[in-house]
Order: structure tokens, then C-alpha cells, then sequence
């Protein structure tokens, strides 16, 4: 789907990309496997759990590797704090398992108000009507919020 | 138009989405994959990711998927010329058998590094470096 691309392009000054924001796929990998690789260099494979902003995450039923990848722990449960971590590595299907969710989320709330709009045209601008414009936005996203309800 | 936008994170990447992006990490990594999203702290969403490691003229890649990477380790984030990709004098080979030659060239770099330190902090009177990421 090449709509994030396009829409990022066609937005103006300090928006982010219309796709899944890097925090906003990690929210939705709970419950999936991954791999947290820290700065250290030590790596934990396991399932999240809970996640915050920070980045800071409770993994479950884990193995703990060290740096050189030659000792390995089991740990049932543990919790990293979101300022060590060097990449997550998620599952490969996550990405369009989000753009789908967004997609119904979207059309429900569409249906909902009964204002059906059809085409690529309107996505964006009909928005701002829902009166919640920065759900996420930071202290960058301009006034033209854009903001997509989660 | 492109001269309106300020030189932030989300106005320096947003020609990037939906590219094919080199990233190299502090501690040397280097990955290819698409950038399919963003964040101001420069967090990216990298999807269908290889790690490449390079030894003189030869070059291995390995597959590892969606990567979700944490901003502060990033040290560059490159547009990869898909035209120009397959011009680059470099010949692949297994990825199993440059990896132990690649190992090796950073234990020894590592090694050269550590000697130099030591000669630097004994004998010129420089005090000491830190640890890992000094390099960048």
C-alpha cells in the first residue's frame, strides 16, 4: 500500500509519515514474539508483554543472551528500561497486521457518523471535524492537525 | 517549496519514507531496508532489513526483517541509489564465511585500538577514552 508515502509527501512542514509511528508498532506487538538487542550488546528474545513512551518494556518467558553469544539465561519474566535498547526486531507481518487495524478503525469511525466519504481526495482534511486533532501530535505538529485517532 | 522546510528530523526524512535506506548503527552495523516510518527522536521503522558486512572488496548480507530501531544508536541514515546499487564493484559472497573473517577484523581493530589507548594514556600523558561509541 503505497498510501503512507504519499500521503507523507503531500503533508507540509513537521508532520510525521501517515504509517505506523515506530512507537505506535511497538503499542501493537504486545503479546508478539521479538528480539531486543540492547546497547550493550546483550539480546532477549521473548514476548512483550506491556510497553510505554519511553520505550521501556516487560518481556515474558525469556532467553537472555550475552554480548558474545555464548552463555544464554532463561528468565521467566523481566522488565527493560527503554533508554538501553539499540533495535527491537518484531515480526515481519506486524506492519500490515497495523495499516489493516487503522483501515477498519478508520472505516467504523467513518460509518459511525453516517458521513460516508469515498476516495483518497478527502482522507485528511475531514479530520480535523472530529475535534480530537492531536491525539499524538508534539509540540512540532502545526495547528492544521491531521492527527489520525488511533 | 523545499527551502520552507526547517531542518528537523521529520523534515529532513520525509523524502525518505518508502526508500531504501542504508543505516549504520554506533556500534558498526550496517542495514539496508525500506524506511516506512519515523519518529522525532529519529526512531525508525526499517521493513525487509539486511545486515551487510564488508572485508576489502567482498561483501555478505543476511536477511533479519522488520526492525524497529532505537534513534540514539543511529550514526547515518543514507538513500541507497537503486540504479547505481548493482554498479558497485563488490562481489557477494556467503554470509557464513565472512562472518568468522569479519570477526576477526574487529577484534583486531579493537585490539590496535586498546594498544593505542594504552601508549597514549602512559606515555603521551592523554587521559583516558571512554567506552563503547567513542569511535563516532
Amino acid at each position: 500500500m503505497s498510501e503512507g508515502h504519499g500521503a507523507a509527501r503531500e503533508s507540509s512542514l513537521g508532520e510525521w509519515p501517515r504509517s505506523t509511528l515506530p512507537l505506535s508498532l511497538l503499542n501493537a506487538a504486545q503479546n508478539k514474539p521479538m528480539l531486543v538487542e540492547l546497547k550493550n550488546g546483550e539480546t532477549f528474545n521473548g514476548h512483550l508483554v506491556n510497553c510505554d513512551n519511553f520505550m521501556n518494556i516487560t518481556l515474558r518467558e525469556v532467553y537472555q543472551t550475552n554480548a558474545e553469544g555464548d552463555r544464554f539465561w532463561k528468565v521467566k519474566e523481566c522488565y527493560i528500561r527503554g533508554s538501553t535498547i539499540k533495535y527491537l526486531r518484531v515480526p515481519d507481518t506486524l506492519l500490515d497486521a497495523v495499516k489493516e487495524e487503522q483501515n477498519r478503525a478508520r472505516e467504523a469511525g467513518r460509518s459511525a457518523r453516517g458521513a460516508h466519504v469515498s476516495g483518497a481526495g478527502n482522507r485528511g482534511r475531514g479530520m480535523p471535524q472530529r475535534g480530537r486533532g492531536a491525539v499524538r501530535g508534539g509540540p512540532m505538529r502545526g495547528g492544521r492537525g491531521r492527527g489520525r485517532g488511533m | 517549496m523545499d527551502s520552507l522546510i526547517p531542518f528537523t528530523t521529520s523534515g529532513s526524512l520525509v523524502d525518505c519514507v518508502d526508500r531504501k535506506m542504508l543505516v549504520v548503527l554506533r556500534d558498526g552495523r550496517k542495514l539496508q531496508g525500506v524506511l516506512r516510518s519515523y519518529d522525532q527522536f529519529a526512531n525508525l521503522v526499517l521493513e525487509d532489513t539486511v545486515e551487510r558486512i564488508y572485508y576489502g572488496d567482498v561483501f555478505a548480507e543476511t536477511w533479519k526483517g522488520l526492525f524497529l530501531i532505537r534513534g540514539e544508536n543511529v550514526v547515518l541514515l543514507g538513500e541507497v541509489d537503486l540504479d547505481k546499487e548493482d554498479d558497485v564493484p563488490l562481489q557477494q559472497v556467503a554470509w557464513e564465511e565472512l562472518v568468522p573473517i569479519h570477526r576477526e577484523e574487529i577484534a583486531a581493530k579493537k585490539k590496535r585500538e586498546e594498544t593505542k589507548a594504552k601508549v597514549l594514556f602512559e606515555q603521551k600523558g592523554f587521559c583516558k577514552e571512554g567506552g563503547e561509541g567513542d569511535g563516532y
